[in-house]
This record gives C-alpha cells, sequence and structure tokens, in this order.
C-alpha cells in the first residue's frame, strides 16, 4: 500500500508560490528522507500532511492523500481522525515541543485517552510501559516529573513516545536530532529504526544532515526552491547524484579520511518572494544551458531516479553529460 | 521546603510591616496640630486631661514603644474621634465590606481582563482585537471616579426608563449593591490584565508545545484549558499583588462615591482628622493585609510553574 503520495503539490502564502512541485510517494514500512537546505519547504510539506499549514495559505495538489485517502482541507475539523491517529509527528527541538507546565504522564496519557478511548488508570499503566519500551529508566516514576527534569536525549524519547503512542500509519520526524549532541544523536536514530521495524510504520524523515539520511532512510528526495528536485534511492543519490545540485550537496558533506575541502554551492537560494522562471538551480548550476530557461520536466534517470534537470532528457547528447562527468 | 520558602516571606514581611508602623508614626507626628484640635476651643485644663488619658503627654519616643507594644499585643487603641470606639471593633466591623468588595473587584478583573485578552489573541489583528485593545486604553486613561459618576448616572437613567429600581445607585446591602462598585473599582486592572494576557497568550499561541498539541490531535476545549491558558497565566498571576494593591486603594474612592460603609472611607476621615490611632491601625493593618497577598501570590506562582516551585524549594 503506498502511504503517502504527493503530486504536484503547491502552496502559496500572501501570494508567494513557497512550494511550487512537490512530487514523492512513501510506501509501507518504508523510510524516505526529504533533504534541502533550510527554506526549501521541507517542514512545510510535513505540516500540509498534518493540515497545519499557516492559515492564509493556498494549498494546490494533483494527488495529496495518505493511506489511499485524501486529505482534507487544510485547518478543517476532519483533520481529528489523522493527527495522532494516523499521522504522528516529532518535532526538532524537544526542550520546546512540550508544554513546560504539565507532566510527561499528564500529556502522555492525554494520547491514549483522546485516541484510544482509555480510562486514567490503563493510560497510565500503558504509558508507563512505551516510556520502559524507550529505554527511560524509572519510567513509573518519571511520569510524574515535568519536562524542565529531563535531559534534551531522554525528552527526545518522549517526543517519539508520544508520536508512538496510537501506532501511526506515517510518522514525520522533523530534524529529531539536530538539537542533540551527538552520542545521544546515534541513539534516537537507532531507536527511532527499531520502533519503526517494529510497528511497520513509514517514516518521513526531514533532515538537511546527508550523513544522517545515509543512515536511516531506503530512499531519498532532494528538495530546492520549494520543489523535489531528484528522488532516488539513498545510494543511488549518494554515489550517483543525478540533479546537479545533489551532486553540489554531495560534494558538500566533509569527509572522514581525506584532505580535500568540502566545495560551497556558490550563489544562494533564489529569493522566494519573486516567481521563479525556468529551472530554480540554474543561476548557481555549472551545467548550466540555454533550455534551462523553460522549468524542466520530471526526467528519468539511467539508474532510476526522477530527476528534474534538462540533462537527463532523451536528447541531451550522452557525450557531453560524460564530458562535465 | 516550601514552608521554609513561607515562613522567609513571612518573616520579611513583618519587617515590612514594622518599618511601615514607624515611618507611618513620625511622619504622622511630624504633621503640624493633633487630634485634639476640635471645632470648640478647649480650656487648658481639659486638654491637659484629655493629653493625658491619651498619653500625649508623654515623649514621642516613650509613645512610640507603649504603641509598638500593644500592636505587638494585637490592640490598636481607642479611636480619638469615633466617641471611644475601638480601632481593632472599627477594623472588625468594616474591613469585610471594603474586602467583599475588593474580592469581586479582583474576580471581576481576573476572568475578564483573562477572557478579553484570549479573545483578543484569537483574532489578532480582526475587529475583536482591536474593539478589546480599543477598550482597554479608555478603561486605563479614564479616571476611576468618572467612571463611577458615569455608572451611576446609567443607573439612574435605567431605574427611570424601567420605571423600578433594577440596581441601586449607592448604597450597601445585598449582593445586587456589590456588582456595579466591583466592576467600577476592577475596570482599571481588568484592562491592564486583558493586554497583559493578550501578549502572554501570542506567545503561547507561537510556541512549539502548542503545534506540537495540535499535531497530536488535541483541539478546541482541552487545547484552550490544558496548553494555552494554563502557560499564559502565570504572568498575570505575577502582576496579582500589584493588582490587589491598586484596588484597595482605588477602593477608598469607590467607596465614598457609592457610600459604601468599608474601611477606606475611615481611613480617609483618621488622616484629615490626625486620628493618631485610627490612622495606625489602619495603615499597619492594610500594610500588613498586603503583605499577606504577596505571599499568597508567590506561592501561587509555584502551583502554576512547576520549575518555580522546584527553584524556590532550593534556595
Amino acid at each position: 500500500m503506498t502511504v503517502v503520495a504527493i503530486e504536484h503539490l503547491q502552496l502559496a502564502l500572501s501570494g508567494n508560490q513557497v512550494l511550487r512541485d512537490v512530487s514523492f510517494s512513501l510506501a509501507e514500512g518504508e523510510c524516505r528522507a526529504l533533504v534541502g537546505e533550510s527554506g526549501s519547504g521541507k517542514s512545510l510539506t510535513a505540516m500540509c500532511l498534518l493540515g497545519l499549514a499557516p492559515p492564509n495559505a493556498v494549498l494546490n495538489a494533483e494527488q495529496f492523500s495518505v493511506m489511499e485517502q485524501p486529505l482534507p482541507a487544510q485547518g478543517h475539523r476532519d483533520w481529528r481522525g489523522w493527527r495522532g491517529r494516523r499521522i504522528a509527528m516529532i518535532f526538532q527541538n524537544p526542550m520546546t515541543a512540550l508544554s513546560p507546565t504539565r507532566t510527561i504522564g499528564a500529556q502522555l496519557s492525554e494520547c491514549f485517552r483522546l485516541h484510544r478511548n482509555m480510562d486514567r488508570r490503563q493510560a497510565r499503566a500503558e504509558s508507563a510501559a512505551l516510556l520502559e519500551r524507550l529505554a527511560i529508566p524509572r519510567a513509573e516514576q518519571r511520569l510524574s516529573q515535568y519536562p524542565f527534569e529531563f535531559s534534551g536525549g531522554m525528552l527526545q524519547r518522549v517526543m517519539i513516545a508520544l508520536a508512538v503512542a496510537c501506532r501511526p500509519k506515517l510518522l514525520i520526524a522533523d530534524e529529531p536530532t539536530t538539537a542533540l549532541d551527538v552520542t545521544v544523536q546515534a541513539e534516537v536514530l537507532a531507536l527511532l529504526r527499531e520502533l519503526q521495524h517494529e510497528q511497520g510504520t513509514s517514516l518521513l524523515f526531514i533532515s538537511h544532515d546527508l550523513g544522517v539520511v545515509a543512515n536511516i532512510a531506503d530512499t531519498v528526495s532532494v528538495m530546492y526552491a520549494g520543489e523535489t528536485v531528484e528522488s532516488a534511492s539513498v545510494a543511488s543519490l549518494l554515489c550517483h547524484p543525478a540533479h546537479p545540485y545533489s551532486e553540489a550537496l554531495q560534494a558538500a558533506m566533509p569527509r572522514l579520511h581525506s584532505s580535500e575541502m568540502t566545495v560551497a554551492i556558490p550563489g544562494s537560494p533564489p529569493d522566494m518572494r519573486g516567481t521563479i522562471h525556468g529551472c530554480a538551480f540554474a543561476p548557481r548550476c555549472k551545467h548550466r544551458m540555454a533550455i534551462c530557461e523553460d522549468s524542466p520536466p520530471l526526467l528519468a534517470s539511467p539508474r532510476g531516479a526522477g530527476v528534474r534537470c534538462w540533462r537527463w532528457h532523451p536528447d541531451y547528447p550522452e557525450r557531453w553529460r560524460l564530458q562535465h562527468d | 521546603m516550601m514552608i521554609k520558602f513561607v515562613l522567609h516571606r513571612l518573616l520579611w514581611g513583618a519587617i515590612t510591616v514594622w518599618f511601615i508602623a514607624t515611618a507611618t508614626f513620625f511622619a504622622m507626628h511630624a504633621v503640624p496640630g493633633d487630634p485634639l484640635i476640635q471645632d470648640k476651643a478647649m480650656s487648658p485644663a481639659v486638654r491637659a486631661q484629655l493629653e493625658a488619658r491619651y498619653g500625649l503627654d508623654k515623649p514621642l519616643s516613650q509613645q512610640y514603644f507603649t504603641f509598638m507594644g500593644n500592636m505587638l499585643s494585637g490592640d490598636f487603641g481607642i479611636s480619638f474621634t469615633q466617641e471611644n470606639r475601638r480601632v481593632n471593633d472599627i477594623i472588625r466591623e468594616h474591613f469585610p465590606v471594603s474586602a467583599t468588595l475588593g474580592i469581586a473587584a479582583i474576580a471581576i478583573a481576573l476572568v475578564g481582563g483573562v477572557f478579553a485578552g484570549s479573545i483578543a489573541a484569537h483574532y489578532r489583528g480582526q475587529w475583536p482585537d482591536k474593539l478589546v485593545m480599543f477598550m482597554v486604553v479608555a478603561a486605563i486613561s479614564v479616571p476611576g471616579f468618572v467612571i463611577a459618576g458615569l455608572a451611576q448616572l446609567i443607573i439612574v437613567r435605567l431605574n427611570a426608563a424601567a420605571e423600578s429600581t433594577v440596581l441601586p445607585v449607592a448604597g450597601w446591602g445585598g449582593v445586587n449593591h456589590v456588582w456595579v462598585p466591583a466592576l467600577v473599582l476592577g475596570l482599571g486592572t481588568l484592562a491592564y490584565l486583558s493586554r497583559l494576557s493578550r501578549a502572554a497568550m501570542l506567545e503561547v499561541l507561537s510556541s512549539d508545545y502548542i503545534l506540537a498539541a495540535r499535531a497530536r490531535g488535541i483541539s478546541g476545549i482541552s487545547l484552550f484549558f490544558r496548553y494555552q491558558l494554563r502557560n499564559a497565566l502565570l504572568p498575570v498571576v505575577t502582576e496579582l499583588g500589584p493588582a490587589v494593591a491598586a484596588i484597595t486603594t482605588g477602593g477608598f474612592v469607590v467607596e465614598l462615591i457609592f457610600a459604601i460603609p468599608g474601611l477606606g472611607r475611615y481611613f480617609v476621615q483618621a488622616v484629615q482628622q490626625l486620628d493618631y490611632t485610627v490612622i495606625m491601625g489602619t495603615t499597619v493593618f492594610y500594610g500588613a493585609f498586603l503583605v499577606v497577598i504577596v505571599v499568597l501570590v508567590d506561592i501561587s506562582y509555584g502551583l502554576i510553574d512547576p520549575r518555580i516551585r522546584l527553584s524556590a524549594g532550593r534556595s
């Protein structure tokens, strides 16, 4: 079953086209990473999947469905059955994503009571069991503690617990390890992967860290200026990036056993307040051609990636491609 | 730990009250004249006799220690102008009236302020927000005695239109006597608290935990009470101490205009007539009252915000 199918998702915020063309799909049990720099529209795409886009947003999509059912309009009442129940989200900063004035237990058992109609005692027992499952020591006592009494890593486990409490079909993790220090990052990632396999959840993993992505994801979609420019398997993207932007991202990754400097991408991302004509990456692209004035369609690379670049057009001479590579 | 914290605050409160008492005592005696200056002329013999009776013939320092000693045993003495009434009796009889009015005013200010602030924050930039903010500016800028007069005028018109007494214009007695003066008294504080809670609410609304709670499917009433209100209430509670002080002092004027037999009237009269014992009694009483309120407000922070509860315990 396709858990997420998004085709040609567009979103305008007060007249500015912020998401221009987002298309990807997510199979059951698959983990897809959404990578790209800040402002490329990763988090906004996630918010749309929860119906939490800003109130002035105008959304447009050819297909926008989860579990083969079209999603309600943004901000509609019908989201109740989706949020927290079938779609859940883990936020970037666990320190600010929990209400500071309520205990962990109150916030966690609320999920069980709301979505699984448990009574107070059942919900509390279930909460304790879940925290224990997530390797939080002394779970029973910790339920009556407040967020400020937890460390960052422990809080992110609580956030994960809140998200997986109702065994959602789709779990969105928005940079879940960015606010944590490196040793804790690895633990949290391992836990997330474990839970994903255990519950058969599909995971949409938002990140800008290709190292973390290589660790957890099966497939990757690269976003640039509100567009998915390349969708491929992790191996294919990291070893043979098809889009010039993916290529540049990969070249910008620091390497452990190399004295080479990382290569920064020249220029800066386009201003989303104006209309973008043609390929958004063209001004920074080393392969720029005259045809890049026109928007490239979604093309298939020989390795099976979907890529939005004229260089993969059948009419593009093969020898040019080799010459540049 | 909580008990230690409370005792600590109360000890400082006692020192504050002592300071208030001392300062008032000497300031009061520094004012020219004394309570025995009356309209009628008094023969020196009578005057000397009265001075001896009230202890005014003794040196000031001795009077001070006598007064402090009596105060510690809970006795504020006898009024100079109120025909031998004991100050303790005056407070006991009239403070409940002031307290009823004050509590009603605080309740109206708190509930009304938080409600108006929440509405304004929810409809930020739209007409309900603009309306609330306009009313806030009006309520803060117009002095209480003007609003009191206007309120009485409206009641008079209302009663005339209904050809019966819908609401009493002034006086004290039933529940109906409380509403209007309490609203007038609490209006400034209500306005101030609505601005405060609007700002606090806006901050809460833009926070991550509200977004996260909504992403978990929490909405409507439970989102408002459990997540928004609870977190937005802390800055509002912080202002309750000063609000009680404002309402206490504002009460003097409102009691006068609405002819309410509260303690405020005695306080003002005593200052005008230099009724030493009543001045001292009411000042020390109000001082102690405000100190207790501030301690209660401090304790209530801890009930609302667990972070304060713990750090207060550690200190």
